[in-house]
C-alpha cells in the first residue's frame, strides 16, 4: 500500500467503498499464447476486484498484458486460467453482457454511418422506435460537444471528435460497467486533456464502475480513484494504490495537487524498473 | 489555366472532330493525293463505312426514313434496331441482376465461413480458369435459341467477377468493427446485416461497373453464336451482307447502351457509397 503522508484520506476512501458491492472479481486469471510453437505467458495469476462505482485504472509498461486483461473480461478474448466474475455471474467467452460497455483504442466507428447513426447504432438494433431514439441521440450528441456534426461522416472528424463519437455510441446504452482500453491512447496531448474533461465530467455525474488500460501515469492519476499497477512481461499484479485527489478534478488544476505529485514519482519509481525490466529482456 | 472545363471540353470536342472527318472524307483525300500503294486500305469505307452512311443506315434501321410511316416499318420487322436494342438490354440487365446477386450471395456465404471456402476454394479457381466464352455453345444447347441462353451466359460471365471482389471485401471487414457490434448487442445476422455487408459494399461496386460491360458482352457474344432477335443477331446478319454500315449502327448503339449502364451503377455506387472520399461530391 501508500506511503504515509495521504494515507488518512486513502483510508477513508477505501471505508467508503468497502459497503460497495463487488462489480468485478478478477481471481488468479492467467493468459498463455502459443507464438511459433513457443508458449509465453502473458498474463500470470492476476487478481483484483472492482466494487461498484469505483474507476479503477489498469496501468502497466507496454505488452505487460493490461488490454488482454480487459479483453478476457470483456469476453472477447478465453483465458488460460482462473476465473472472472461479473456480478457474481462467471464470464462467458464470446457472450455479450449488456450490462457492460467496451471502448477501443482503434477506430471502430463505422465509416459508412453518420455521427448520429454510429451514436445510435445500439439502440437502432436494440429495435428502439426511431421517434424515442431521435431523442437520446440528439442529447448523447450534444453531450459529446458534437451539435453541428451530427450528420457527418467519421473521416470528416478529428481524431478526438471520433472518440467522442465512439464513447457515446458505448454510453448511450448506459452500461453501468465500462471498460476502456486505452481509448485516448491514439490522441495528442491538448485533445487528450479535453477528452480527459469529458470523461471526468460524464463519470462524476453517472458514477460508472470503470476499468481503464493505460500506459500513461497522468492519465491514470487524473481520471483514477484506484490505480492497479502491473508488472513487466508476464503481467502480475504489483500494487494497488488510491487516488485521493478530491473531485470534481479538473485535468490541468489536479496536476498541481500536492497527491498528484507524490503519487507521480511514487509510482514512477516502480513504473521505472518495469521498464527496465523490459528492456533487459 | 490549361486545365479550365472549357479548355478541356475544347479539345475533346476537337479530337471528334478530327476523328470524324477523316473518316468520312480521308479515303477520298489519300486517293486522290497520294500513288494508290499508299493509300490506307482501313480508311476504305466498304470496311469501315463512314459518319453519312452510319447516319443513314441508322435512319433506315431505327425506321426513320421508312416510306410506309414508323409504325408500319417497327411493326414489319422483328429484329428492327428498336426492338433488337431492348431485347439485348433486357438480357444483359436479367443476366447482370441474376449474376451479381448470387455472386454477392456466395461471396458473403463464403466469405464469412472458414469451413466452407476451404471446401469450395479449389472448385471455384478451376471453374474460374474455364474462359466463359467457350461456355456459350453448350448453354445454347441447353437454353436454346432464346433469351434464357443470353441471360444465362451473362451471368456466367457475372458471377464470378462479382463472387471474388464480395469474397475478399467479406474478408476484408476490420475485426474489431465486427467486435464493437457485437459488444453494441448486435447478432450474427446483425453483424452481417449492418457491418459485413456495409463494409463489403465498396468491394462489390468496384466489381459492378465491369460486370455490367461482361454482361453485355456476354449476351452479344451469346447472340453472335445463336440467337432469333438482338442487336449481336443485327450485327451478324449485316456482315452476311458484308454491310458494315449497319454494324456500325448496331456497335453504337451498344456503345451507347454501355454507357447507360455504367451511369446507373455509378450513380447508385456514389449514394449507397457517399462515406468514402471519392464519392464526397456527388453526394
Amino acid at each position: 500500500m501508500i506511503a504515509a503522508p495521504g494515507q488518512g484520506l486513502a483510508l477513508a476512501h477505501e471505508d467508503q467503498t468497502a459497503a460497495a458491492r463487488t462489480r468485478i472479481a478478477v481471481q488468479g486469471l492467467a493468459k498463455r499464447f502459443n507464438a511459433s510453437g513457443r508458449e509465453f505467458v502473458a498474463v500470470d495469476n492476476v487478481s483484483f476486484e472492482v466494487k461498484q462505482g469505483e474507476f479503477v485504472a489498469l496501468l502497466g509498461p507496454s505488452g505487460c498484458g493490461k488490454s488482454t486483461i480487459l479483453n478476457m473480461v470483456a469476453g472477447l478474448l478465453p483465458r488460460s486460467g482462473g476465473r472472472i466474475l461479473i456480478d457474481e455471474d462467471t464470464v462467458e467467452t464470446g457472450k455479450v453482457n449488456p450490462r457492460v460497455g467496451y471502448v477501443f483504442q482503434r477506430d471502430t466507428l463505422f465509416p459508412w454511418r453518420t455521427v448520429e447513426q454510429n451514436i445510435g447504432y445500439g439502440l437502432e438494433i436494440a429495435g428502439l422506435p426511431r421517434t424515442e431514439r431521435a431523442g437520446r441521440v440528439a442529447a448523447a450528441v450534444e453531450k459529446a460537444g458534437l451539435s453541428g456534426f451530427a450528420q457527418s461522416f467519421p473521416r470528416m472528424l478529428s481524431g478526438g471528435m471520433r472518440q467522442r463519437v465512439a464513447l457515446m455510441r458505448t454510453l448511450i446504452l448506459e452500461p453501468e460497467i465500462l471498460l476502456m482500453d486505452e481509448p485516448f491512447g491514439a490522441l495528442d496531448t491538448h485533445t487528450k486533456l479535453e477528452m480527459h474533461k469529458t470523461l471526468l465530467e460524464i463519470w462524476e455525474r453517472e458514477r460508472q464502475t470503470v476499468l481503464f488500460v493505460t500506459h500513461d501515469l497522468g492519465e491514470a492519476l487524473t481520471l483514477a480513484s484506484r490505480i492497479i499497477l502491473l508488472s513487466a512481461r508476464p503481467g502480475r499484479l504489483k500494487e494497488d494504490f488510491d487516488v485521493a485527489i478530491p473531485r470534481p478534478r479538473d485535468p490541468v488544476a489536479v496536476r498541481e495537487t500536492a497527491e498528484f505529485g507524490r503519487l507521480y514519482s511514487h509510482i514512477w519509481h516502480s513504473l521505472g524498473e518495469e521498464f527496465r525490466r523490459t528492456r533487459a529482456d | 489555366m490549361s486545365n479550365s472545363r472549357i479548355v478541356i471540353l475544347f479539345w475533346q470536342l476537337a479530337i471528334l472532330a478530327v476523328v470524324l472527318v477523316v473518316w468520312q472524307w480521308g479515303f477520298e483525300w489519300s486517293k486522290a493525293l497520294l500513288p494508290k500503294a499508299y493509300v490506307p486500305k482501313i480508311l476504305d469505307p466498304y470496311f469501315v463505312a463512314k459518319p453519312s452512311l452510319i447516319w443513314q443506315s441508322f435512319l433506315r434501321l431505327g425506321c426513320f426514313a421508312d416510306t410506309n410511316g414508323f409504325a408500319a416499318c417497327i411493326t414489319g420487322n422483328d429484329n428492327n434496331l428498336w426492338l433488337a436494342t431492348l431485347v439485348t438490354l433486357k438480357n444483359t440487365w436479367w443476366g447482370f441482376l441474376f449474376g451479381s446477386a448470387s455472386g454477392i450471395a456466395a461471396g458473403l456465404v463464403l466469405g464469412r465461413s472458414d469451413f466452407l471456402a476451404r471446401v469450395f476454394g479449389p472448385y471455384i479457381v478451376a471453374l474460374n480458369s474455364i474462359p466463359r466464352i467457350a461456355l456459350v455453345p453448350l448453354v445454347i444447347l441447353i437454353f436454346g435459341l432464346g433469351d434464357l441462353s443470353k441471360i444465362a451466359t451473362a451471368w456466367l460471365v457475372v458471377f464470378f467477377v462479382v463472387f471474388f471482389n464480395t469474397f475478399e471485401g467479406t474478408r476484408a471487414v476490420d475485426r474489431d468493427q465486427i467486435a464493437a457490434a457485437r459488444l453494441l448487442g448486435a447478432s450474427e445476422f446483425t453483424v452481417l446485416r449492418t457491418v459485413v455487408i456495409p463494409s463489403a459494399l465498396a468491394w462489390v461496386f468496384a466489381s459492378l461497373l465491369p460486370a455490367v460491360s461482361f454482361a453485355l458482352i456476354g449476351v452479344i457474344v451469346g447472340e453472335f453464336i445463336g440467337a432469333e432477335r438482338g442487336l449481336g443477331k443485327l450485327i451478324i446478319e449485316a456482315e452476311a451482307r458484308a454491310n458494315a454500315s449497319e454494324m456500325m449502327v448496331a456497335i453504337f448503339v451498344m456503345m451507347f447502351v454501355g454507357i447507360l449502364l455504367a451511369i446507373a451503377v455509378r450513380s447508385l455506387q456514389s449514394y449507397l457509397l457517399r462515406w468514402q472520399p471519392q464519392f464526397e461530391a456527388s453526394a
